[in-house]
């Protein structure tokens, strides 16, 4: 579903050229959940944006569904993360001005999804993170996890290919955070998309099919061994 | 029909966006209300004025002006002598034409004037005056005594500050003095029925108005310098003057405004200054909308970097700020377009007088012309540029790196 090869960023900050990514390869598979975790600057977010086409890599290969995404230009790019692509962020980033329907409603108007569809698979995915009571609330009147679930929302409601995650539990408390991981398993996986995570957080790490360790912009160590539970979900 | 629902939408969102910061939104809508208002109330107050001197120099004039080509390229070596004859047969056949009202003649001549002890120049002009003054309504004001009347002969009416230099009051007599048109020098003796005034007073120092007839005996002619045209409305000078024109090709027609100097003056003048107040003003809201979209676009770089990741192309989010502007602007020009209806409703409820203008004597009411077609174009204009500027600030900042927007703090 997604492939990294060969995968190499720099930044410049001033005179100096850092690192970020040297030689990264990685693949993740349709409804795989897989967490990046690895110390400040080891590359996590950067992977991210990569995946999430924010960013573009300065050499090696991105491929999306089989589609190689580097030499994509802006708007084929910005239409890709339209039909494919979710995000969950660290810090919600939701839009203030709009309902919490309105928020998750975004993505399917900005698709051009027919408004009466809209509003069905608006509804249903607020039913699903247990917000629908909340619908016509503002982001402001809502709780941390209340926030999260409805980026999650938000990130699930287009039934994206890929749901890229950067610490999506890094705001939460413990027992927030726990629901909101629920959330983000039972969800993602009944609609079989794939999971990029960056995350420092243990429990997430925990709960995801696998875990790469980033440092100095490389893998670290051999892919964690997939859980059992979460083989079966995936093949389900 | 989801084009337009999606157009509501953005509308929407543009306008929740308008209302984030509400002081600065309101600071912004009441510059541009200030501004849209002083545009149309100088623009009215503009319109108002060329409305008025167009309709005085037509009721001063006619809508059109007929005569010898002559007399309006040539000086006369003597009086009338590119005068008109069988005049009297062209004013019948004017007459007959439905879009005529009254064709005034008029002989038009200087000379002296004198009361016996004291001689001065005079301004004169040979008029028909029941027709003169039925067509023209109260033009002069009346000062003392009465005004002509076509029964009169040898009577005149002099403007006040000539009748003053004479001293002459209505009934004292005088004599005016001309060359006829042979270039001898004839004078005849008057009686002063009125003094007027014309509320210029450089002409009050030299205006006489006498009978037509009073004049050519005068002159010893029965020519007339022109005859005036007036129509029942302003809008048929054109076509009327294409029918005169037909009729009599080898007299030259001129129209009202083509007679009026002072009018193409002051249009000239205030077309300048107002056209720079508007450009002022419009600087001044473009200046205050982009201010005010900067800051909200800064403030918003993350958001823009998180719709921008969503999948919204840069150009749908440059067309909701563009939209945000339309909001801004749009609100402001509305609430500039209802204080100016209400300045204007009530300079009719409580008149305000103005001082006199320049070389005049007599003030005038301050009054603001309602023009839809100066609404719209204001209204346009505000909108159109409140939504220019706000585009102009958003193009940058939407194409900015989505991880640089995202990282914005």
């Amino acid at each position: 579903m997604l492939r990294l090869r060969g995968v190499h960023k720099t930044y410049r900050l001033g005179q100096h050229v850092v690192p970020a990514l040297q030689g990264v390869d990685l693949e993740l598979h349709e409804g795989e959940m897989l967490a990046l975790t690895g110390p400040s600057g080891s590359g996590k977010s950067t992977i991210l944006n990569l995946a999430g086409l924010v960013d573009r890599a300065d050499a090696g290969e991105v491929t999306l569904r089989g589609r190689e995404v580097t030499s994509l230009d802006e708007t084929a790019a910005t239409l890709l993360r339209r039909d494919a692509i979710g995000f969950v962020f660290q810090g919600f980033n939701l839009v203030p001005v709009m309902t919490v329907a309105e928020n998750v409603d975004y993505p399917l108007f900005i698709a051009g999804v027919a408004p009466a569809e809209r509003r069905a698979r608006v509804a249903a995915m607020l039913a699903a993170v247990g917000l629908d009571a909340h619908a016509e609330h503002r982001p402001d009147a809502l709780s941390g996890g209340q926030r999260q679930r409805v980026a999650i929302a938000r990130a699930l409601v287009k039934q994206p290919a890929l749901v890229i995650a950067d610490e999506p539990t890094a705001n939460l408390d413990s027992a927030t955070a726990d629901q909101v991981l629920e959330l983000m398993r039972a969800q993602g996986h009944a609609r079989r998309a794939a999971f990029l995570i960056a995350t420092h957080d243990e429990r997430l790490l925990a709960r995801c099919d696998r875990v790469l360790r980033l440092r100095d912009g490389r893998i670290a160590a051999a892919p964690s061994a997939v859980r059992p539970a979460a083989t079966e979900e995936v093949s389900a | 029909m989801n084009t337009h629902l999606a157009l509501l939408r953005w509308l929407r969102f543009a306008a929740a966006n308008a209302l984030r910061n509400r002081r600065r939104s309101a600071v912004t809508a009441g510059i541009t209300a200030l501004g849209t208002a002083a545009i149309l109330l100088a623009g009215g107050f503009a319109i108002y004025t060329y409305q008025a001197l167009a309709e005085s120099s037509a009721r001063t004039t006619g809508h059109l002006v007929m005569a010898k080509p002559e007399q309006f390229t040539r000086d006369e070596d003597v009086p009338l002598q590119h005068g008109l004859s069988g005049w009297a047969d062209m004013r019948r056949k004017l007459l007959a034409d439905d879009a005529v009202r009254q064709v005034l003649p008029r002989v038009e001549f200087s000379g002296l004037v004198s009361n016996g002890d004291k001689s001065t120049v005079m301004v004169a002009a040979g008029i028909d005056p029941d027709a003169e003054f039925a067509i023209k309504g109260p033009f002069l004001a009346l000062r003392d005594g009465r005004v002509l009347t076509s029964a009169d002969r040898q009577q005149v009416m002099l403007g006040e500050a000539l009748a003053r230099s004479l001293k002459a009051a209505p009934g004292s007599s005088l004599t005016l003095l001309a060359s006829t048109t042979d270039g001898a020098l004839n004078a005849i003796d008057v009686t002063i029925a009125g003094t007027v005034s014309t509320g210029v007073p450089e002409l009050d120092k030299r205006l006489v108005y006498t009978d037509l007839a009073s004049a050519q005996k005068l002159l010893a002619s029965d020519r007339v310098s022109s005859l005036g045209v007036f129509l029942d409305r302003m809008a048929a000078t054109a076509a009327a003057r294409e029918r005169v024109q037909a009729v009599w090709p080898a007299l030259a027609v001129q129209t009202w405004d083509e007679q009026a100097v002072f009018y193409r003056s002051v249009k000239a003048l205030y077309n300048r200054i107002f056209g720079a107040l508007g450009v002022i003003i419009g600087v001044i809201v473009v200046f205050v909308v982009t201010n005010a979209m900067a800051m909200a676009v800064i403030e918003r770089t993350r958001e823009i970097g998180t719709l921008r990741a969503l999948g919204t192309l840069p150009a749908q989010l440059v067309r909701s700020f563009a939209l945000e502007g339309f909001v801004l602007g749009g609100g402001g020009a509305l609430l500039g377009v209802l204080l100016a209806l209400a300045v204007t409703g009530a300079l009719l409820v409580f008149p305000v007088q103005m001082p006199p203008p320049p070389g005049r004597s007599a003030g005038y009411p301050l009054q603001i012309a309602f023009d839809g077609t100066l609404y719209l174009a204001t209204l346009a204009a505000m909108l159109g540029l409140a939504t220019a500027a706000s585009a102009w600030v958003a193009r940058r900042t939407v194409r900015k790196p989505i991880v640089d927007a995202l990282a914005h703090t």
